[in-house]
C-alpha cells in the first residue's frame, strides 16, 4: 500500500467525520446559539399550563391541509383553523394586516362562551354570542392559544386549544 | 478562561463510543428523560428546566435548518415548548419526548414556511449564517489572544463553507450539530426521514463540506 492510499483511506474514515461534526457543533454553539431570551420564554411556558382544562387539538389547518392548487389561488394572508375537544369544535379564521391580527371564530354546537386569547405575552378577551360567534381585533403577534369557558359549563373545566405559531 | 479549559475535540473523540453506538448519542439516558417528563407533568419546575437544557439546542437547530426569519424561528421555538407544556400529561412515550419535540418543531417550521406572508426573502436567506456572525457572537469581543483570533477565523471559514452546502445537506447537518448532540431518531423525526438514511446522508454531506473547505 502506498502513502497515497493510506491518506485516502484516512480521509474517508468515520473518526474524521465525527471530528468534523464536533467542530461544526462548537462553531454553531458559538456563532448561532439559542438566544438567552428564548430560553427564558421556554421556562415561562410552564406557567402557561392549564392543568384543569380540556385540550382542544388542532384538526385542520389550511396552511397544511389545503391542496397546493388552493394555496396558489387563495390569498396567503388568511388562515383557517379547526380545533376539537369532546363534542365541541372551534373554527377560526386568522387574517393578518401588518403587525396586527384579526380573529373571527365559531363554536359548534353554537353557544355562549367567554373567550380568552393568549397571544405573544398578552391576553385579549372576547365573548361568543348565542350563535357561537366571536371576533377579536388587534391580537398581538406570536404563539397563540384560545381558552374557552362555556357558559353552559358554569364553573366547569375550560377548554384550551393547541398553541399555534400563527 | 484559558484555552485548556475548553473541551478539546480530540479528547472528546477519544472518549466517544464506538461508531456503531452513534445512533443513540443521548447525554441523558432515555429512562431519565421519561422521568423528567413525568415529574414536569406533576408540576415540577426543575424537571421542566432540565428538559429545556436538554432539548432547546435541538429545537433551535430544527428551526434554523429551515432558514426561517428571526421572528419566525422564535415563534416556532416558543410554540414547541408551549405545546409540550400543554401535552405533558398526554405524551404516550415520555422516553421519546425528544422525537416528539423534533416532530412538533419540524411541522411548525413547515407551516410557517408555507405561510405566504412569511416567506424569507432570498437576500435574508443567504445572509443566515453569515449575518449571524456579528450579532450572535458576543464572545468575539473577548477573544484577544492571537491563537483565539486564528481559531475564530477558522470557525468563520467553516461556517461560510457550511452555508454553501446544498439545502438538504445544510438542513440535516444543522440539526445533527445541535448542542447537546441529538440522537439519529430525533433528527429523523425532525425531517420525517427514515432513521436508516441519516448515517449515509451525513457521510455524504460531510464529504461535500470537506470539498467546499478545500476550495476556500
Amino acid at each position: 500500500m502506498t502513502m497515497n492510499d493510506q491518506k485516502e483511506t484516512r480521509v474517508r474514515d468515520q473518526p474524521g467525520d465525527d471530528e468534523l461534526e464536533e467542530e461544526l457543533r462548537r462553531t454553531a454553539a458559538s456563532l448561532d446559539p439559542v438566544p438567552p431570551e428564548l430560553l427564558r420564554a421556554a421556562a415561562d411556558a410552564f406557567t402557561w399550563r392549564t392543568v384543569d382544562a380540556e385540550l382542544a387539538e388542532l384538526v385542520y389547518d389550511s396552511l397544511v391541509d389545503e391542496d397546493a392548487l388552493a394555496l396558489v389561488r387563495g390569498g396567503s394572508d388568511r388562515r383557517l383553523l379547526s380545533f376539537e375537544a369532546g363534542g365541541l369544535s372551534i373554527d377560526l379564521e386568522v387574517s393578518t394586516a401588518g403587525a396586527a391580527r384579526e380573529l373571527t371564530g365559531q363554536l359548534a354546537p353554537p353557544q355562549r362562551a367567554s373567550i380568552e386569547i393568549r397571544a405573544g405575552s398578552g391576553r385579549v378577551r372576547t365573548d361568543a354570542d348565542e350563535l357561537g360567534r366571536f371576533r377579536a381585533t388587534s391580537v398581538p403577534a406570536g404563539p397563540m392559544s384560545l381558552r374557552c369557558q362555556l357558559a353552559a359549563a358554569g364553573t366547569g373545566p375550560a377548554i384550551v386549544t393547541d398553541w399555534i405559531s400563527a | 478562561m484559558t484555552a485548556s479549559d475548553e473541551p478539546q475535540p480530540r479528547s472528546a473523540e477519544a472518549a466517544a463510543p464506538a461508531p456503531g453506538a452513534r445512533a443513540d448519542r443521548h447525554s441523558v439516558p432515555d429512562n431519565e428523560v421519561g422521568e423528567l417528563v413525568r415529574a414536569a407533568a406533576r408540576g415540577d419546575q426543575a424537571s421542566w428546566e432540565a428538559l429545556i437544557a436538554r432539548y432547546s439546542g435541538l429545537i433551535w437547530s430544527v428551526a434554523r435548518g429551515y432558514r426561517l426569519s428571526q421572528a419566525d424561528t422564535a415563534d416556532v421555538f416558543q410554540t414547541t415548548w408551549l405545546r409540550l407544556a400543554e401535552h405533558l400529561g398526554q405524551i404516550k412515550d415520555p422516553e421519546r419526548v425528544g422525537a416528539w419535540l423534533a416532530t412538533t418543531a419540524g411541522r411548525e417550521c413547515l407551516r410557517v414556511a408555507r405561510s405566504g406572508s412569511r416567506v424569507v426573502p432570498a437576500s435574508e436567506a443567504t445572509l443566515v449564517g453569515l449575518g449571524q456572525v456579528d450579532c450572535y457572537s458576543p464572545e468575539q469581543a473577548t477573544l484577544d489572544s492571537e491563537q483565539a483570533r486564528l481559531d475564530a477565523d477558522q470557525a468563520r471559514t467553516l461556517w461560510r463553507a457550511f452555508g454553501e452546502l446544498p439545502e438538504r445537506c445544510r438542513q440535516l447537518l444543522r440539526i445533527l450539530i445541535a448542542s447537546p448532540a441529538p440522537s439519529y431518531a430525533e433528527v429523523a423525526a425532525a425531517l420525517s426521514m427514515p432513521v436508516g438514511s441519516i448515517g449515509p446522508t451525513r457521510a455524504r454531506c460531510l464529504r461535500r463540506l470537506r470539498q467546499l473547505l478545500e476550495a476556500m
